[in-house]
């Protein structure tokens, strides 16, 4: 039981070769999207070419995937317990979940390889914050050593991990929506003052009317040759849409302002929760390199609808696992502190976390609601599930408090 | 978004107004008409969707400000301004309940909104799922081309024996068949998932009646009382025994069986290595039970997950604490002899307050306790660690003489010392003896320890937990059951017969992409089956073996 020198490997699992080899894997699995811009929209994915970026791409996360398990089995040796038992553990299960489901959900069940590189960044970002919550491996308090424990926390960290890989599909759902409409407005001629950007500066037409789209001079071609000029004209109208031109020593360049903006005004709030110098400066840096990946490869996405059904479900798999959870906490709870729910903080916020996903579910069936209405309520209740994690972990003192750091 | 996204019934979108509505004549008709409306707007899945968000809101609160019945002390600091975002606020807090916010109006008026409207929702969605239920009739159609799912086949059997076929395989299936009413063309319609989608859904639903009935009956016929025992002491089950006693609206002082619970010793221990230093890594006490009836006695072991059960009573050990033993003489007389329960602190050492009005003017002492406090090599003098093992205990009191207002409700573990004045202080070793200018004496003869017990009795758990599980076994179907119809239709197409299988989901489209691939392929077996004999040779391919429809893809 807590071997030093197992703790020393571990951490070298962790960083750097877990970190690198997701990092590896993801910027692999987005090139190989990035170049298979022209893929079949119609789901026949027996017929969709099979890029060599692929295949590596799929050997490299699955590399990621084994260094990331052999990390938490010598981290559990070292600790002499399953790795469940604070912060830093719980962020680190999490992310292993969602890099599993990746793969062998998203890419192989579903046949979605084009938006696996978008939950492995996913993945890297919840193992950055894990860093921020980072403990030594070490035993654990007797209140926490129990069947019901195991199986509460494991639950809530698997529903953790499924709905992070739910929330990053939401969150491309809304890119690409909103690329995608503003492109339809510009092309149907009907630009209210509101929408920035589109494509001002191409002549598009309609893709159905097959004609080549007029090449504006200096802009950047894809990186693949097997793509139509149509499709690809049609994909930098999309980043475009989203972007506006900022004049850079003479030269037009497109930048997403906006999305920039958003992006810090939502993550230093964040970022203040974890109260050190680091965090402050590298949650919105991190966060902004993770939006402009995002938005760079807004082309190479599934169309909308595609994002918005592939979220909806991947949130309908995590409700029920986050329910029975919440359930089987309470159970414990009744076992362990004599009462099966007492509004502390943690059960405040859990069941605020469900309702909030709650209302994510009616909202899909909520006429003029569901699409973007519904994919901000996901994304707000993955906000909310992130409060609930973070939030009331570091600052509300609560009978939780020890699950904490 | 097409129509068929949708995933819930159209009961749950009613119209407020709907275009034949008659307007209710005579002076009434306005109240009768707001009334329908309210309860229309009441049934509205969106008006769900806002009551969620005010629920959430408030929850909200409730995680953010500390609550009354979890927190009392703090609630107290944030009123006074001690703690908190001052006093203003505090205020603007209490205007709207926010510090109890589960026990507040508003809370209680939301409940009320959010289970009428649920009432209002499920009335006419039971109606019409106990309609689906009874007599739904897939409907025919007379486009089978325009489905989602659509593929054809050839083969050499007769129209009708692919009918009969089809029939029978999708019976074995369980999908629904619409009867054969000799309409033409002749067809067969199926549906599927339709009943359980739906019922799966009400069942989650529902369960919340469940868990509501269970948490206010168990609210009124439930106790709960907390008692500290010292180490080698006794405790009997009776109104009188618990420090805190918090019985329902229908529990009965009588429904105390008067167990007698000894707790023997109490184990406790910590991680040594200075990484974890101070973590515990055990807690368990030996106890004693002694039947009330019977006087039979029996023991067992209370740990913390680990609660022990007497006559249906549960018993947790919740909180555990240092019992010096403090005896107090003044003029010769003994005024306190007994065990204290400190409490620990933040600060790394515990405290507690010894009352003594048998002596004139009435003797206090406060007590601050370090359990590890070994004497400075050098100087001897103790240094004070925060470690909490007792190995070197030391017991420091400031003493104080004169009113101890005992006449007034007081924490017992601290002094009201406004008409007190300080008249000594000393530090104790167990064993050791401090005597006063005042001629007081206080001795520490022993430490032992001491274990809060909750005691608890809550017949409704097993309906609560009858209510999760609903709420589990509803929402799996409610979320993951698909409703979907199919079409089967063959007609003579020269020497052989053409089959088209069309269908469409109205949820999951793509998982139903995948079920209408393997209906058609074991269709064509069953078919292939029967005429095995003579058409083993020329048997077609499949026309379509993928269709050509994805999901809801808008082009």
């Amino acid at each position: 039981m807590n071997d030093p020198q197992l703790a020393e490997i571990a951490k070298l699992l962790f960083s750097p070769v877990t970190l690198v080899a997701y990092t590896a894997a993801m910027i692999a699995y987005l090139y190989s999207m990035s170049s298979t811009v022209g893929r079949a929209e119609d789901g026949d994915a027996t017929a969709a070419v099979r890029p060599k970026g692929l295949r590596i791409a799929t050997g490299l996360g699955l590399l990621a995937i084994v260094a990331h398990g052999a990390h938490l089995l010598t981290w559990s040796f070292a600790a002499g317990r399953y790795p469940l038992g604070n912060m830093f553990e719980f962020s680190n299960v999490a992310a292993f979940v969602a890099a599993i489901a990746a793969i062998t959900v998203v890419q192989w069940r579903l046949q979605r390889p084009d938006v696996v590189g978008f939950v492995f960044l996913g993945v890297l970002l919840t193992l950055g914050l894990a860093v921020l919550v980072y403990t030594e491996p070490g035993p654990l308090m007797p209140i926490l050593d129990s069947w019901w424990r195991a199986i509460h926390v494991s639950t809530i960290v698997f529903a953790f991990g499924v709905f992070t890989v739910g929330a990053v599909f939401t969150a491309l759902y809304l890119l690409r929506e909103t690329a995608e409409r503003r492109v339809a407005e510009a092309r149907a001629g009907n630009m209210s003052g509101s929408t920035v950007g589109a494509a001002f500066d191409t002549t598009t037409r309609d893709a159905d009317e097959d004609e080549l789209l007029e090449v504006v001079p200096g802009r950047e071609e894809p990186d693949a040759s097997n793509i139509d000029e149509d499709a690809a004209a049609y994909g930098i109208a999309l980043r475009r849409a989203l972007a506006r031109p900022v004049s850079v020593a003479g030269r037009t360049v497109h930048v997403p302002v906006s999305l920039l903006i958003w992006t810090v005004v939502a993550s230093v709030p964040f970022a203040l929760v974890f109260q050190r110098a680091s965090a402050m400066v590298g949650i919105p840096v991190v966060a902004l390199a993770a939006v402009l990946i995002a938005w760079w490869f807004v082309p190479s996405l599934p169309a909308a609808t595609t994002l918005d059904s592939l979220a909806y479900r991947t949130n309908a798999f995590g409700f029920p696992l986050w329910t029975f959870g919440v359930i089987a906490g309470a159970i414990w709870a009744e076992q362990s502190w004599g009462r099966f729910w007492g509004w502390d903080p943690k059960e405040t916020s859990a069941f605020l976390t469900w309702v909030a996903y709650a209302g994510y579910l009616h909202a899909r069936a909520t006429r003029g609601v569901k699409g973007r209405g519904a994919a901000w309520i996901g994304l707000g209740s993955y906000g909310v599930l992130l409060f609930t994690y973070y939030v009331v972990n570091l600052l509300v003192t609560g009978l939780h408090s020890y699950a904490g750091l | 978004m097409s129509r068929r996204d949708s995933t819930a019934p159209p009961e749950a979108n009613p119209d407020l107004r709907r275009p034949g509505d008659p307007r209710s004549p005579g002076p009434l008709g306005f109240v009768a008409d707001s009334l329908r409306m309210a309860w229309r707007w009441l049934t509205r899945m969106r008006t769900a969707l806002y009551l969620l968000g005010v629920l959430a809101l408030l929850t909200v609160v409730a995680t953010v400000v500390p609550q009354e019945p979890n927190v009392p002390t703090t609630v107290r600091q944030w009123r006074t301004g001690e703690a908190g975002p001052g006093q203003l606020w505090a205020d603007l807090i209490d205007l709207i309940g926010g510090f109890d916010v589960y026990g507040s109006a508003v809370f209680l008026a939301l409940l009320l909104l959010l289970f009428t409207s649920l009432t209002a929702c499920l009335i006419p969605r039971y109606r019409a799922w106990w309609r689906l239920v009874r007599r739904s009739r897939p409907p025919r159609t007379s486009h089978l081309a325009s489905h989602p799912e659509h593929a054809t086949f050839q083969i050499d059997a007769s129209p009708d024996q692919v009918l009969a076929t089809a029939r029978g395989m999708l019976a074995d299936r369980r999908w629904r068949l619409r009867e054969d009413d000799g309409r033409e063309p002749a067809q067969v319609a199926a549906e599927k998932g339709h009943v359980l989608r739906e019922g799966g859904s009400l069942v989650f639903h529902t369960s919340f009646y469940v868990l509501l009935i269970a948490i206010v009956a168990g609210q009124l016929i439930g106790f709960s009382g907390q008692v500290g025992i010292v180490e080698g002491h006794s405790w009997a089950d009776t109104r009188v025994g618990y420090w805190t006693h918090d019985g329902g609206r229908l529990w009965d002082d009588e429904d105390h069986t008067g167990f007698v619970l000894t707790l023997d010793e109490f184990h406790v221990d910590w991680h040594r290595d200075p990484r974890f230093g101070g973590q515990p890594s055990l807690f368990l006490s030996d106890v004693t039970i002694t039947e009330p009836d019977t006087g039979e006695t029996y023991s067992d072991t209370v740990g913390g997950n680990d609660p022990l059960v007497v006559d249906g009573m549960k018993i947790h050990q919740l909180d555990w604490g240092y019992a010096p033993r403090v005896v107090v003489e003044a003029d010769g007389e003994v005024v306190h002899d007994a065990f204290l329960t400190l409490t620990n602190t933040d600060s790394g050492f515990w405290r507690g307050a010894v009352k003594a009005p048998a002596a004139d003017p009435d003797v206090g002492l406060e007590i601050l306790f370090w359990p590890y406090a070994p004497p400075d090599e050098t100087t001897g003098e103790p240094v004070l660690t925060g470690a909490p093992w007792a190995e070197a205990p030391l017991l420091f009191f400031r003493e104080f003489r004169g009113d101890l207002q005992l006449e007034a409700v007081q924490n017992v573990r601290s002094l009201d010392t406004s008409r007190l004045e300080e008249t000594g202080a000393g530090g104790l070793r167990p064993g050791g003896s401090f005597e006063l200018a005042d001629g007081v004496t206080v001795t520490f003869p022993e430490l032992r320890r001491w274990v809060g017990f909750q005691v608890s009795s809550r017949p409704a758990v097993p309906y609560l937990l009858l209510g999760s599980v609903l709420v589990l076994i509803g929402l799996i179907p409610g979320l993951y059951a698909f409703r979907r119809r199919l079409w089967v239709a063959a007609e003579r197409s020269g020497e052989r017969t053409l089959v088209t299988v069309a269908g469409r989901a109205f949820q999951r489209p793509q998982a139903f992409e995948d079920e209408h691939r393997r209906l058609l392929e074991a269709l064509r077996e069953r078919l292939a089956g029967a005429t095995a004999e003579n058409t083993a040779s020329d048997d077609a391919p499949l026309d379509d073996p993928t269709p050509e429809h994805d999901q809801a893809v808008p082009r």
